[in-house]
């Protein structure tokens, strides 16, 4: 501690989380976008307590009410068959959320596992994992999710396994590159000095260093799950009715439109809001963790 | 009578995290025409921030201007406006920095970088020149900077220039502007010994040829001596003292500038410590080890460039010695040292410890039990991730010690490397670069090594840092009775710690023998080179360096940066 510091008596050196957490607090739209990601998800865990009609959630008709628009008895409006869409929308929440948890769960630790893999061991290790995910990524992923939900038969769960096999390439690489990098810093070599298993080096030297990197990314992978699943349940190939999904609420909205223009844009601006939370949330992490994707 | 540049009780302070941090505290300086001033100081000191709230990069915010003023030529620097100081940059004041690697663009030619310059000053001074004529212009100054194939180093791009062209390049970049002040923040430091001492000569010369005034920013006590008229010496953001170069060199009057000075190990003199060890039984023994490095290169990888790293390498280093391993960058000390701790396989040759080959026992806990190696860098050479306890628990889990064991071993550590147990939860990033090499050797130590290779391990840290990490290995090695291998390019270092030295040019070992049959007497003219390029504090250690004449001089240092003085 420095001289002229130490005459201020109010100084105190801050720890890195201080600092980190600081950068976060000072960055407003990262706090809105924390905020929208916990509304989404307090939207999902509580959705029965939470809409004001949770019949609409399943196949409940009722068509006098049909095609109302928006009002205070219907926040959103109705559909086609009389169900409030606000309460569709946060059970809609509850597919995508778990959409995105089923897909990341997989996904990423397959991706990151075979990222350290490649970048640790190099050679033909290296050489076979990294073209296999050049192979993986320059197949077109909505063409390739149509055609493994379309052999699979189109349900949440397909989807899901169509969106896990394309998303895993992205965080192989990123750890990949990461792990390239690191293997110039002595504390690899340190480590082999010292008599460490491949094991150690693996999860106990790099792993740590990857945290935050995958952090970051796996808050704006949420974003862009939660639009790839709403865009194949708009083709009909994700969730399948009564089972509200936003994608599928956009979809059959969608013939209503002009007139009936809160069918298919509540859902849509749903999406929206989620997508964006996650965004905003990743951006702000990323500088709160200072790393480069 | 006005000075040239002006500072006065300028006070900076940074905010940061919601608190605001002093860092310079009423620091006033002046430079005359025509004069070489210095200004040194440790790492952190606010050297760095003075020099750029003269240039006008200091980020502000954070960086905030409490009090004081700068005056360069009578106008007032920080109440200029934006087009007016841009005005100065490059013709009035101008910088060379420190890294000549990571100042240029390394995508664009030297041509391209250079122009810009030129180009951007003549429009903002108004002058019309063609590019015929500013190329002219650019092959004249980098005759200036002694490169007499200006064409051809134009076209280059700065990855094919070796260091000390770079920075002669850098150099001459910011002479371009014909400026007043030349500020030069830690010029040749990131590069080897002989070639700083001629980029150093260099600058002299310019000073004294262009009438320019210099401000030279750093922390090498030699550097100064060679270059500076006055000093001023920091000391955590304010000036501690100033005086004339032989005023602060002869008597230095504050406390901290006397620390500075009795840190700074002598190469000659009465001061030296000569370690008169004398080993008998072998501890390491290398018996003519070649290592060449084959990159593969070309459309199907058929071109092959073979480089020879270690040539005929033979050493005998006895229990007990402490034996230095010195040389530039790339003269393949390194690799050696790699090859003895069994990461790198030489092509042919044999190493033995204790008289059993290494490719009998490499790679088993007995033999990770006699030679372990302290890194270079401890930014590097530590996990940033991990806690100083669990990096320290990596080498004794892989030896065999019980967990129960371990939790003690790691305080006994902690204490014999006299940093108290706490330290034991902490990340690298909260302790000093000191704290943190001693965390590097603790862990060496762990599994009761009887060797130790020490790979500069002092470069990274402050002078004043160094001393006590230095008194802290040799403590360590009388009480475990250990033999080190000491590699580094720093000479003086070496003549103080070490008993025995090898000196590596080109991966061959030149000359070998003890400390001073080696810097009394030495044999080889690499060797003189070396010698006679170390920045030394006294005028009496600079009568007594070993002399070389231009033949030796152009036969053992590259011709590129061969100058003619």
């Amino acid at each position: 501690m420095n001289n002229l510091q130490a005459d201020n008596p109010q100084l105190r050196d801050l720890s890195s989380r201080q600092m980190a957490f600081y950068r976060f607090r000072s960055n407003p739209l990262a706090l809105i976008g924390g905020f929208i990601v916990i509304s989404v998800a307090i939207a999902a865990i509580f959705a029965p307590y939470l809409a004001p009609s949770p019949e609409s959630a399943g196949s409940f008709v009722d068509f006098r009410n049909r095609h109302s628009p928006p009002s205070w008895q219907n926040p959103m409006g109705t559909d086609n068959v009389g169900r409030d869409i606000l309460s569709r929308v946060i059970y809609g929440y509850r597919v995508s959320l778990g959409l995105v948890i089923g897909v990341l769960g997989v996904a990423v630790p397959f991706g990151v596992i075979l990222g350290l893999i490649a970048g640790y061991f190099g050679g033909w290790i290296e050489t076979i994992i990294m073209r296999f995910t050049d192979v993986m990524l320059a197949l077109p992923p909505l063409a390739m999710a149509l055609a493994i939900t379309a052999v699979l038969s189109p349900n949440l769960i397909n989807a899901m396994v169509a969106i896990t096999m394309l998303w895993w390439t992205w965080h192989t690489r990123l750890i990949y590159r990461i792990v390239k990098s690191q293997m110039n810093e002595d504390y690899v070599e340190a480590a082999l000095v010292a008599g460490a298993s491949h094991r150690h080096i693996l999860f106990k030297e790099l792993l740590p260093n990857c945290f935050s990197a995958v952090a970051v990314k796996i808050s704006l992978d949420a974003g862009f799950v939660i639009l790839f699943g709403a865009a194949l349940s708009f083709l009909g190939l994700g969730v399948q009715p009564p089972t509200p999904d936003l994608g599928t609420m956009v979809a059959t909205g969608s013939e209503y439109m002009p007139e009936m223009w809160w069918q298919a844009v509540m859902p849509g601006l749903a999406i929206l809001y989620a997508i964006l939370g996650f965004n905003l949330l990743g951006d702000g992490l990323r500088d709160m963790l200072d790393v480069e994707l | 009578m006005n000075h040239l540049l002006d500072i006065k009780d300028l006070s900076i302070g940074f905010n940061t995290y919601g608190q605001n941090r002093p860092v310079l505290h009423k620091v006033n300086l002046y430079v005359d025409e025509g004069e070489r001033v210095s200004l040194i100081g440790q790492s952190g000191s606010g050297k760095t921030v003075t020099m750029r709230s003269v240039i006008g990069t200091l980020p502000m915010p954070p960086g905030n201007v409490e009090n004081g003023s700068i005056f360069y030529e009578g106008s007032s620097l920080l109440d200029l406006n934006k087009q007016e100081r841009n005005r100065l940059k490059g013709t009035g004041i101008s910088i060379v920095l420190q890294d000549p690697m990571l100042s240029f663009n390394p995508v664009l030619t030297i041509k391209r970088q250079m122009d810009d310059i030129v180009r951007y000053s003549d429009i903002r001074m108004g002058i019309k020149r063609s590019a015929k004529e500013r190329e002219a212009h650019l092959i004249e100054t980098l005759q200036k900077v002694r490169l007499q194939d200006g064409e051809r180093i134009l076209e280059s791009y700065p990855m094919m220039l070796s260091g000390g062209m770079r920075q002669r390049v850098l150099i001459g970049m910011a002479l371009l502007n014909k400026p007043k002040l030349l500020i030069a923040d830690e010029p040749g430091t990131a590069l080897d010994v002989t070639t700083q001492d001629e980029i150093l000569t260099l600058l002299n010369n310019l000073v004294a040829e262009e009438g320019l005034s210099l401000l030279l920013i750093t922390h090498n006590l030699g550097v100064v001596r060679k270059m500076a008229d006055r000093v001023y010496v920091m000391e955590h953001g304010k000036i501690v003292e100033t005086g004339s170069r032989d005023a602060i060199f002869q008597a230095p009057k504050h406390e901290y500038t006397k620390k500075l000075m009795g840190a700074v190990p002598p190469l000659y003199g009465d001061k030296v410590k000569t370690i008169d060890y004398k080993g008998t039984t072998p501890a390491i023994e290398v018996k003519t080890i070649n290592k060449d490095f084959t990159t593969r290169s070309g459309f199907f990888n058929n071109k092959i460039d073979v480089f020879r790293a270690a040539n005929d390498v033979s050493l005998t280093i006895n229990q007990g010695d402490i034996y230095g391993i010195a040389g530039e960058s790339g003269s393949g000390k390194t690799t050696v040292a790699k090859m003895i701790l069994g990461l790198t396989e030489p092509n042919n040759g044999e190493i033995k410890l204790f008289g059993r080959s290494i490719n009998e026992f490499k790679g088993t806990s007995e033999f990770r039990k006699l030679i372990q190696i302290v890194y270079q860098n401890p930014g590097s050479s530590l996990n940033p991730r991990r806690t100083v306890a669990e990096q320290l628990s990596v080498p004794l889990k892989f030896s065999g010690y019980e967990s129960s064991q371990i939790k003690n071993r790691i305080y006994e550590l902690l204490e014999l490397v006299d940093l108290p147990q706490n330290y034991a939860g902490m990340y690298p990033h909260e302790l000093s670069g000191g704290q943190k090499q001693r965390v590097a050797i603790a862990r060496a130590l762990s599994v009761n090594p009887k060797i130790l290779v020490l790979d500069e391990p002092t470069s990274a840290l402050d002078v004043l840092v160094q001393s006590t990490v230095i008194d802290l290995l040799n403590r360590l090695r009388k009480e475990f009775d250990l033999t080190y291998i000491f590699i580094s390019h720093d000479l003086s270092l070496m003549r103080n710690f070490c008993n025995r030295v090898a000196i590596m040019f080109r991966g061959n070992i030149v000359e070998t023998g003890s400390v001073t049959k080696i810097f009394e007497h030495p044999s080889h003219a690499y060797t003189r080179a070396l010698l006679s390029a170390i920045p030394v504090i006294s005028q009496e250690e600079e009568n007594q360096k070993p002399k070389l004449n231009k033949k030796e001089r152009d036969e053992v240092l590259a011709s590129s940066t061969v100058m003619e003085v």
